[in-house]
C-alpha cells in the first residue's frame, strides 16, 4: 500500500480536480483556502462553466462525451502532467472509484487523493467486499448461500435467519421465483412454489434464503483514515429518501438510531474501513429495518467523497467542540471539519490529530439535491439554458452549486445542479431552514425538482423522521399534487404584465404607435395573454399599461369576472406585482414567449399562446411535429422521409441518463422531414421529424 | 422646446363648466354607443355561422394581424351610419392603420357578416379612401378579402364611375408601381371583380377549403356552359396555389394566413425609425378638463388656447403674430414629440387673420413642419367695408397657401365648419392627410339659422313683390324645416356616414389621434415647395 508508506509529510502546491459541476467548485474552494493552486478540467460542453471560473487554471480534456473527457484516464493524466499538478482530487462519480485510475496515478508519481487502488478494488467487488467485512465482524443481511439445500434445511435456515425472509432462485433475476414469507406455516408451500417457478423459468430450482428487511432505511457512516493506521468515523447519515434508487434528501444524524446503536454502527464502519487499510474519506453503507432499528447490515463501501458529505461537515465537532453535547446553545453550525481539507492533509501524509473521543456532533443538518428533472414525468431529466440563478443564504444555510446563469444543462452529465443544506439545533429547525432556503432558491430556465423537494419535506412521515427507501415512490402522487401545475391568478397576472411590459416602449422618446398600447377609437382595447395551464387555456385580459392596468382572468371553466386593478414594478431580476392591493414579489426571466417566475410558492414556466403562434407551430410542423421528450441522444432512427407511418408507430429511440424513450408518430401520414440521425444529441422538445397527415387535395382531382 | 407654457383661465367650479362637461359626456357616450354598434358587424346569427365555419370575425382578423399592443387608427368606423336602412354597419368593411411586423400598414378587411361583404356605394368610397391614405402616407396595403363583390341592386352607384369599383385595382397597380406593397389574403369569397384584389396584389395568400377566387362562380359557370363544379374545384386554395398561380401561399386557416401576411410584411423592407423626434411630455394643463372648457354650441365664443393647452406637449405653445389678426391663433408646438404648426380659429376670419394664416402656413411649409388645423369657423367677415378691403383676395391667399402646402395637414373640426372658412381651414377638399370631427361639431355651407334667414328673405321678397303678405308665423313655419335640414345634414354622424371625414372622435382623444397620425404621416417623403399665384 503506497499510501501507508508515505511517512514524510509533503505539501502539494498544485492539485488537479478531475471533476466538474458543484463538487469541482466545492473541492476547489477548499484547495484555494489551503493555499493550493487549483487546476480544473473541462470538456467542450463545460468550457465556460462555474468550476472552470473557480479554478486558477483549467485544461481541456476532450469533447462533451464523458467517456472521452472526464472518464478518460489518459486525458486526466496528461492534464495533470501539463499543469504541473502533484495530486489529483477525483471528486465523486467519474474516475473517483476507478482502481485503474488510482493505479495509473501512482505510476505517474501523482498522488491520488483517496484510498489505495487495492482498497478501491476490494470494495468495488461487492462479493469480495462482503466477505472481507464479514471477516472483520461487520454484520451482513442474514441468510444462507449453500446450494443444494433440501426444503427442510431451507426452512430451518429461514427460521434461523429470522422472519420475514425472501427465497430467491440462484439462477434468477427479475423477481421470478421469489417468495416472501412472513410466518412459519407458509414456509413449506412457499419453498415448493418458488422451486416450481424457478424450474419453469430458469431450468434450475436452487434457492437461497435471506432475511427480508422490511421498511428498509439507508444509513451510512462517514469514515476517515490516515496513512498511519488511524481510522475514525464521523457519525452517520440517513439517506432513505430516494427516487429511482437515487438519494434526494439526506440528513445527519439519522433520526432512527439510539446512542448505543449509533456507537455500534460507527465501530462497525471503522472495522470495515480498517479491513481494507482505508486511507482518506469513505462511506460505509448499511441497511436498517425501520421495524428493528437496533440491527444494521453492511451493504457496501463507497471509497470516495459522497455527494451528501456536507451534512456531516455541518454537524461534526472536533476537540472541545466534541465534548459539547448536541443541541447545545450553539446557533450556527459548527463547521468544525472540512472533509476535503482532511482528504488533502491525509494524502499529504499528515496523521489525524484527533481521536474518536474528540469527535462529536452538534445539531442536525438536512440536504436536498436540486436536479434538472421533472418529477411529474417520472423524474425525466429536463434541461435548457439557465436564465437566472438566485441562491439562498442565511444562518445555517449552505449551498454547494455548480450552475450559473447562461449555463446550458444538457444530457451529457448527471442532472444534479446544486445541493442546499439547512442546519439547525434540532431536526425540525434544520428542516424549517432548509424549506426556507428552498423557497428562496431560484433557478429559472430549467425545470427542477425544487417544488417536489419542498412537498417531500412537508410530508408528515418526513417531519416525524419515519423514513424508508420506498417512501417517495409510495407517496409520489400526493407529493406531485400542489406542485406547479396550477399557477394562481397572481402568477398569471404577473406573467401577463411582464409580457405586456416587454412591448411597452422605454425612454421618453416614445412613438405613440408603441406607447398607446391597444388604443382604439372609443377606448383602449383589452389585450389577451393566453397560457396553457394544466390542460386548460387561461387568458389574462389586460387594459392599460403594466404600471397601471385593469386585469381579468378568464378560464374556460369560469365565466367572465369583473376587472381588478394591477400594477407591475419591474426591476432587473424581480417583478413586484400588486393585485387588488396585495403585493407579491417574483424572480423572473423572459425568453421568447415564455415567462418564468419563481417565488416562495413555487416556480412556473408560462408559455404564451396566440392564434399566430399556434398557427406557426402547426405550420412549422404541419400536422405532426415529432419532438424529443427529453434532452439526450438519438439512439435509433427508424424513419426516412417519404415513409408512410401510422399513429403510434415507433420512429426514434432517444436515450439520456440511461433511460430510453421511444418516440412515436402522432398521426397517420407521411414522414415529410427528418431532422436527426442516430448518434445526434438533441434538446428537450427539439423537432426530430415531421409527420404530415394525408394530403388534402380536393376530391374532384 | 423652451416655448412658453400656456395656462388656463377656466374656472372648474363655474356653472357653465359643469353644464359643458355634462353635454360633452352625453355626446361621447352616444358616440361610444354608435361605435360599439358599428363594431359588432352583421346580425348575431350571421356572425355565429361565420365563426362556426372556423373563420375569425373580421375584427378578430385585424386584431390578430396587428403587432401585440398595436393601436388601430380606424378610418370612418361609422361609415354608412343611417344609410341603407342601417343594414351595413361600418359599410361592411373595416379599414384603418395598424402596426404589422413593426411597420404601419393600411388594413382593409371585408366583413362577410354584413350582406356577404358586398360593396355598397359607401363601401367602395371607404375602400378607396383607405387606399388614398396608404398612398399619401406611403403605407403598405393589406387586404383581408371575404366579399361577394359589388352589391348588385346598386350596381349603378358602385360600378361605372371614376371613383367606383374599378378604381380599387387602378390604385393597386399604381401604388405597386410606387413601391407601396400590396398584399392580399383570401379568407373567403373573392368573386368576379373582387378576384382582381388578390390577382393585382404583389403577394397573395389563400386559405385552403375556405378562400375562393373566380371570375364567375359555380352558378354562372352552369348557366354559361352547363358544367357543374364545386366552388373549391373552381377556385379553391389548392387550385390557385398549385395550378393557377393566382395565389402565392396556401394557408391552413385564418390564423395561418395572417401569420403568412405578417411574414410577407416583414420582407417589405426597413421600417422607419420609430423614436419620436423629441421627448414626449403630457400637457401640464389638465386634459381631463377639456369637456368643461369647450362650449358644445359653436356659437358660444371661448379662447381656443384652452384646447391647445390641453392637446400639446407640456402645454407649450410658441405663438406667432399673437397681437395681429387675433381671430386666428397660430403657433408652434409639439404633439407626442412631433413638431407641429397649429392654426386655430378664435372667432370669425378677417382680412388680417387670413393674411396671418397664409403667412404662417407658408412658414411651416418652408420649415417642413406638419400643420394642425383646429377648425371652428362660421366664415369670413361680410359687409361693405370688408369687401372693399379685399377680404376675398385675402381669403384666397390663405386658401392658396393651405391648398399648396405639401407638409402633412391634419384637420380637426372642433366646432363649426361653415362656408369659405372650411376652405381656408383645410376642409376635406384641401386633401388634409386626415380629417376628424368632434361630436359637437357641425358642417354645412352655412349655419342652419343663417340659411333659414337667407332663404326666408328671398322668399319674403318674392311674396312681397307679388303683393302678398307673409306673417311672422308663416315665416317661422317656412324656416323650421330649413333649420332641421341643416341640423340633420350638418351633424357629424351625417358627415362621417358619407366619408366627409375620417371619423368622429372623443375630444379627449384628439392628442392621441394627432400623435398617431403625425407619426404615420412621417412615412412619406415631402414634395418640393411650390405655391400658386397669391393675389396681392
Amino acid at each position: 500500500m503506497a499510501h501507508a508508506q508515505q511517512a514524510h509529510r509533503r505539501r502539494f502546491d498544485t492539485v488537479l480536480v478531475a471533476n466538474r459541476g458543484e463538487i469541482a467548485v466545492r473541492v476547489i474552494a477548499t484547495l484555494r483556502r489551503l493555499g493550493i493552486r487549483t487546476v480544473a478540467v473541462y470538456s467542450d460542453a463545460d468550457a465556460d462553466s462555474a468550476h472552470v471560473a473557480a479554478a486558477d487554471t483549467a485544461v481541456r480534456v476532450g469533447p462533451a462525451a464523458a467517456t472521452e473527457s472526464y472518464l478518460s484516464v489518459e486525458r486526466m493524466l496528461e492534464a495533470a502532467r501539463t499543469s504541473g499538478a502533484q495530486a489529483v482530487h477525483p471528486g465523486y462519480g467519474f474516475l473517483s472509484e476507478s482502481a485503474a485510475f488510482a493505479e495509473a496515478c501512482d505510476r505517474e508519481g501523482l498522488v491520488f487523493i483517496g484510498p489505495s487502488a487495492e482498497a478501491i478494488a476490494s470494495m468495488g467487488d461487492k462479493i469480495r467486499a462482503k466477505r472481507t467485512v464479514e471477516a472483520a465482524g461487520v454484520p451482513l443481511v442474514p441468510g444462507s448461500s449453500s446450494p443444494g439445500d433440501s426444503d427442510e434445511r431451507l426452512a430451518a435456515t429461514a427460521l434461523d435467519v429470522g422472519l420475514p425472509v425472501l427465497f430467491k432462485p440462484a439462477a434468477g433475476g427479475g423477481g421470478k421465483g421469489m417468495r416472501l414469507v412472513h410466518s412459519p406455516d407458509e414456509l413449506e408451500e412457499a419453498i415448493a412454489a418458488a422451486r416450481r417457478e424457478s424450474r419453469a423459468a430458469f431450468g434450475d430450482d436452487t434457492l437461497f434464503v435471506e432475511r427480508f428487511v422490511t421498511r428498509p432505511r439507508h444509513i451510512e457512516v462517514q469514515v476517515l483514515g490516515d496513512s498511519h493506521g488511524n481510522v475514525v468515523h464521523l457519525g452517520e447519515r440517513e439517506c432513505s429518501l430516494q427516487r429511482r434508487h437515487q438519494k434526494i434528501v439526506e440528513e445527519a444524524p439519522s433520526p432512527l438510531l439510539d446512542p448505543p446503536t449509533r456507537e455500534r454502527i460507527g465501530e462497525a464502519a471503522v472495522r470495515a474501513a480498517r479491513a481494507v487499510g482505508y486511507v482518506g474519506a469513505g462511506t460505509v453503507e448499511f441497511i436498517v429495518s425501520a421495524d428493528a432499528p437496533e440491527e444494521f447490515f453492511f451493504m457496501e463501501m463507497n471509497t470516495r467523497l459522497q455527494v451528501e458529505h456536507p451534512v456531516t461537515e455541518m454537524v461534526t465537532t472536533v476537540g472541545r467542540d466534541g465534548a459539547e453535547a448536541s443541541g447545545g446553545e450553539r446557533r450556527d453550525p459548527p463547521n468544525g471539519l472540512d472533509l476535503v481539507e482532511w482528504q488533502v492533509r491525509v494524502a499529504e501524509g499528515e496523521p489525524l490529530p484527533f481521536g474518536q473521543h474528540e469527535l462529536g456532533t452538534s445539531g442536525h443538518a438536512v440536504e436536498a439535491r436540486i436536479y434538472a428533472e421533472d418529477p411529474a414525468r417520472g423524474f425525466l431529466p429536463t434541461g435548457g439554458e439557465v436564465l437566472r440563478v438566485h441562491e439562498p443564504s442565511g444562518p445555517g444555510v449552505r449551498v454547494d452549486s455548480g450552475v450559473r446563469a447562461g449555463d446550458r444543462i444538457g444530457s451529457d452529465y448527471d442532472p444534479m445542479l446544486a445541493k442546499i443544506v439547512g442546519w439547525g439545533r434540532t431536526r425540525s429547525e434544520a428542516l424549517r431552514r432548509l424549506d426556507d432556503a428552498l423557497s428562496e432558491t431560484v433557478l429559472l430556465g430549467v425545470e427542477t425538482n425544487t417544488t417536489f423537494l419542498r412537498a417531500l419535506l412537508e410530508h408528515p412521515s418526513v417531519r416525524e423522521g419515519e423514513l424508508d427507501t420506498g417512501l417517495v415512490e409510495r407517496e409520489l402522487e400526493g407529493l406531485l399534487t400542489g406542485g406547479p401545475s396550477a399557477p394562481p391568478d397572481h402568477v398569471l397576472v404577473t406573467a401577463a404584465l411582464l409580457r405586456l411590459s416587454e412591448v411597452e416602449p422605454s425612454g421618453p422618446r416614445a412613438d405613440p404607435w408603441e406607447s398607446l398600447l391597444g388604443w382604439r377609437m372609443g377606448g383602449r382595447a383589452w389585450l389577451d395573454w393566453s397560457f396553457d395551464v394544466a390542460g386548460e387555456r387561461v387568458t389574462v385580459e389586460v387594459r392599460g399599461d403594466s404600471a397601471h392596468a385593469e386585469v381579468r382572468v378568464r378560464r374556460e371553466s369560469t365565466s367572465e369576472t369583473s376587472p381588478h386593478r394591477a400594477r407591475l414594478f419591474r426591476r432587473e431580476s424581480t417583478a413586484t406585482v400588486e393585485l387588488d392591493g396585495h403585493t407579491r414579489r417574483y424572480h423572473y426571466a423572459l425568453a421568447g414567449r415564455t415567462v418564468r417566475l419563481a417565488s416562495a410558492e413555487g416556480s412556473w414556466a408560462l408559455t404564451e399562446h396566440t392564434l399566430l403562434s399556434d398557427a406557426a407551430e402547426r405550420s412549422g410542423a404541419a400536422d405532426g411535429a415529432v419532438t424529443s421528450p427529453m434532452p439526450g441522444t438519438v439512439l435509433i432512427d427508424k424513419v426516412a422521409p417519404g415513409q408512410r407511418v401510422s399513429a403510434g408507430q415507433a420512429l426514434f429511440v432517444v436515450e439520456a441518463m440511461k433511460m430510453e424513450h421511444t418516440v412515436t408518430a402522432p398521426v397517420d401520414g407521411l414522414v415529410t422531414e427528418v431532422f436527426v440521425t442516430a448518434g445526434q444529441a438533441v434538446e428537450l422538445e427539439q423537432p426530430l421529424a415531421v409527420v404530415t397527415a394525408q394530403d388534402e387535395r380536393p376530391s374532384g382531382e | 422646446m423652451d416655448a412658453p407654457v400656456l395656462s388656463t383661465a377656466v374656472d372648474p367650479t363655474a356653472e357653465s363648466y359643469a353644464r359643458y362637461t355634462a353635454e360633452h359626456e352625453a355626446l361621447v357616450a352616444d358616440l361610444d354607443e354608435q361605435l360599439a354598434r358599428a363594431r359588432a358587424g352583421g346580425p348575431e346569427k350571421t356572425r355565429r355561422r361565420h365563426v362556426e365555419r372556423g373563420k375569425l370575425l373580421p375584427r378578430d382578423r385585424v386584431n390578430t394581424l396587428l403587432d401585440r399592443g398595436s393601436p388601430l387608427l380606424e378610418l370612418s368606423p361609422m361609415a354608412a351610419h343611417g344609410l341603407y336602412d342601417d343594414e351595413a354597419p361600418g359599410a361592411g368593411i373595416i379599414t384603418g392603420i395598424g402596426r404589422v411586423a413593426g411597420r404601419e400598414c393600411v388594413i382593409v378587411a371585408n366583413d362577410a357578416t354584413v350582406k356577404g361583404g358586398t360593396y355598397y356605394p359607401v363601401t367602395v368610397k371607404k375602400h378607396l379612401r383607405a387606399q388614398e391614405v396608404a398612398l399619401h402616407n406611403n403605407l403598405p396595403c393589406i387586404y383581408l378579402v371575404d366579399s361577394g363583390g359589388a352589391f348588385l341592386p346598386r350596381q349603378d352607384e358602385v360600378f361605372p364611375d371614376r371613383e367606383h369599383f374599378g378604381r380599387i385595382f387602378y390604385n393597386q397597380a399604381t401604388m405597386s408601381a410606387r413601391g407601396i406593397p400590396q398584399i392580399a389574403a383570401v379568407l373567403g369569397s373573392c368573386t368576379a371583380g373582387g378576384a382582381y384584389v388578390p390577382a393585382m396584389s404583389d403577394e397573395a395568400v389563400i386559405v385552403r377549403e375556405q378562400g375562393t377566387i373566380f371570375l364567375g362562380g359555380p352558378p354562372l359557370v352552369k348557366a354559361a356552359t352547363g358544367a357543374e363544379v364545386t366552388a373549391e374545384e373552381l377556385g379553391g386554395g389548392w387550385l390557385h396555389a398549385h395550378t393557377s398561380g393566382v395565389a402565392d401561399h396556401l394557408a391552413a386557416d385564418d390564423a395561418d394566413a395572417l401569420r403568412i401576411v405578417r411574414s410577407i410584411v416583414a420582407t417589405t423592407g426597413q421600417a422607419r425609425s420609430t423614436a419620436a423626434p423629441a421627448p414626449v411630455e403630457e400637457p401640464v394643463v389638465d386634459p381631463d378638463q377639456l369637456y368643461g372648457v369647450v362650449p358644445p354650441d359653436s356659437r358660444t365664443p371661448y379662447d381656443v388656447r384652452e384646447v391647445i393647452a390641453r392637446t400639446v406637449d407640456g402645454s407649450r405653445f410658441s405663438e406667432f403674430k399673437a397681437e395681429y389678426g387675433q381671430t386666428l391663433v397660430t403657433g408652434f408646438a409639439r404633439i407626442h414629440g412631433h413638431p407641429v404648426g397649429i392654426v386655430a380659429n378664435n372667432g370669425i376670419l378677417f382680412g388680417e387673420s387670413a393674411l396671418k394664416g397664409a403667412h404662417f402656413v407658408q412658414l411651416c411649409d418652408r420649415r417642413e413642419i406638419p400643420l394642425v388645423f383646429l377648425q371652428n369657423i362660421s366664415g369670413f367677415m361680410v359687409g361693405k367695408e370688408y369687401e372693399a378691403g379685399g377680404i376675398a383676395k385675402h381669403g384666397a391667399k390663405m386658401v392658396t397657401a393651405v391648398a399648396c402646402a405639401r407638409v402633412p395637414k391634419l384637420t380637426v373640426v372642433i366646432g363649426g365648419s361653415f362656408g369659405a372658412g372650411n376652405y381656408s381651414m383645410c376642409g376635406r377638399a384641401y386633401s388634409p392627410r386626415f380629417l376628424w370631427m368632434w361630436p359637437n361639431a357641425r358642417i354645412s355651407v352655412m349655419g342652419g339659422e343663417q340659411a333659414a334667414s337667407v332663404l326666408a328673405t328671398v322668399r319674403r321678397d318674392q311674396i312681397e313683390q307679388g303683393g302678398g303678405q307673409w306673417s311672422a308665423e308663416q315665416e317661422e313655419e317656412f324656416k323650421q324645416p330649413v333649420r332641421e335640414q341643416y341640423e340633420r345634414q350638418g351633424h357629424p354622424y351625417y358627415s362621417t356616414a358619407r366619408l366627409w371625414d375620417d371619423g368622429v372622435i372623443d375630444p379627449k382623444q384628439t392628442r392621441n389621434v394627432l400623435g398617431l397620425a403625425l407619426s404615420v404621416a412621417a412615412n412619406a417623403p415631402l414634395e418640393p415647395v411650390n405655391n400658386g399665384v397669391f393675389r396681392m
